[in-house]
């Protein structure tokens, strides 16, 4: 008798508590606001081995930067336009790339600087604006992200992201195959994976995973660092006046006058 | 196992440099001579604001009596900006003193990397790895 009691007294405590952890869990669910995403909207300025700011680098240490994984194939190809870019530009006649004719980077190489950037976080939306070349990129948020075959391939292509805590994880698809960051040959299976993130309260990370079932044996990461400047506001960078040029030899000239002078 | 840490680390470091030298020249500027400056001084004759690169233009008398022109290349007005310039730091009819990296084509220009006016006012070139210029500012050009 005391038994069977005991063991009605368990199962009925165990049933409260079940359904007290449900109830729990429904109240949760239904008044504790989603978690907010940090505040990265501002200017930021990258930091760090490879950057053009002479600014001190703060935060952890950034993971050491590492050649791309290309497919042997592709690799040869590629350290030999290295080596040939190296030798040039050390006799004085660089290789004229698309900066020389006002290009802008497009990605992933726009996240690489060199000048400050510009976050913006609006509803559905995150905004990223690189001062030079005024770049821009739109990252939908919460959206599902399209067919590689449903896009036309452009500079910045088609990025959807979504708040996972306090990363933003973004997914990159449709970037133009000219369009190469550190002359590393893509295909328009590219797919861009990112995770950006505080990681102090005024250094901002992404982490970058390039992907590429053609050209790549396996993800190329690379991660960039930036520190806020609360002060800044970005410049206007227009290519208005261009005295270089690219000559057939494909290296790099300068015209003495400006072409508005003619 | 030691070897192939050692390895990887000068890989690392081989890359770096040569990531790091890329970005340093966002616009390349190999085509002047990193071994050697020339100073020279002169009366300003444009003075262009724009990117990618802003300029400078200057007639200067050389050592044979005849006054001969010479254009400077300056760096991103962006970077200008943020080193302290302005539209309005340097106007034609200025007198100038400017220390330059010379074209390694020989065709009369520089790159700039500081400028000096008559009344002891002086500006810095942002140049990106200015350490990679070698100074010889007693040079006068010619």
């Amino acid at each position: 008798m005391m038994m069977a009691a005991n063991r009605v007294t368990t199962g009925v405590v165990a049933t409260a508590l079940a359904c007290a952890t449900a109830l729990t869990a429904i109240v949760n669910a239904q008044t504790r606001p989603r978690s907010t995403p940090p505040n990265i909207t501002g200017a930021w300025e990258r930091i760090g081995p490879g950057a053009l700011s002479t600014a001190q680098a703060t935060g952890p240490r950034l993971p050491a930067a590492t050649p791309p994984p290309l497919k042997p194939q592709f690799l040869k190809e590629w350290q030999a336009r290295q080596q040939a870019a190296r030798e040039a530009t050390a006799k004085g006649q660089p290789f004229g790339i698309n900066w020389v004719n006002c290009l802008p980077d497009g990605m992933p190489g726009m996240m690489s600087g060199p000048f400050p950037m510009e976050v913006l976080q609006t509803p559905g939306q995150v905004t990223i604006i690189q001062e030079s070349f005024t770049q821009v990129r739109r990252i939908l948020l919460d959206r599902p992200q399209k067919g590689i075959d449903e896009i036309d391939p452009t500079f910045y292509g088609h990025s959807v992201g979504k708040w996972e805590g306090d990363t933003l994880v973004v997914d990159t698809i449709g970037i133009k195959e000219p369009v190469q960051y550190q002359n590393v040959p893509h295909s328009d299976q590219m797919r861009i994976k990112e995770r950006i993130h505080l990681v102090q309260g005024d250094v901002l990370w992404d982490e970058i995973a390039v992907e590429d079932p053609v050209t790549l044996e396996k993800p190329w990461t690379v991660t960039f660092a930036y520190r806020r400047m609360p002060d800044y506001t970005l410049l206007e960078y227009i290519c208005e006046d261009n005295r270089e040029y690219i000559d057939d030899q494909g290296r790099q000239r300068i015209r003495l006058q400006s072409p508005s002078q003619k | 196992m030691t070897n192939r840490y050692v390895t990887g680390v000068v890989a690392a470091g081989l890359f770096l440099l040569v990531l790091g030298s890329r970005v340093a020249a966002h616009h390349s500027f190999a085509v002047y001579d990193h071994t050697q400056t020339f100073t020279v001084t002169g009366t300003v004759t444009r003075f262009q604001w724009t990117n990618p690169h802003g300029f400078l233009e200057l007639d200067y008398r050389a050592a044979d009596g005849s006054m001969k022109h010479y254009t400077i290349e300056l760096t991103s007005i962006n970077m200008l900006t943020r080193a302290g310039w302005t539209s309005r730091s340097v106007k034609p009819g200025d007198e100038i003193r400017a220390m330059v990296a010379p074209l390694l084509n020989g065709e009369p220009g520089g790159l700039l990397m500081e400028l000096s006016f008559t009344d002891g006012r002086k500006l810095e070139s942002p140049v990106p790895a200015p350490g990679t210029f070698k100074r010889t500012p007693e040079q006068e050009l010619k």
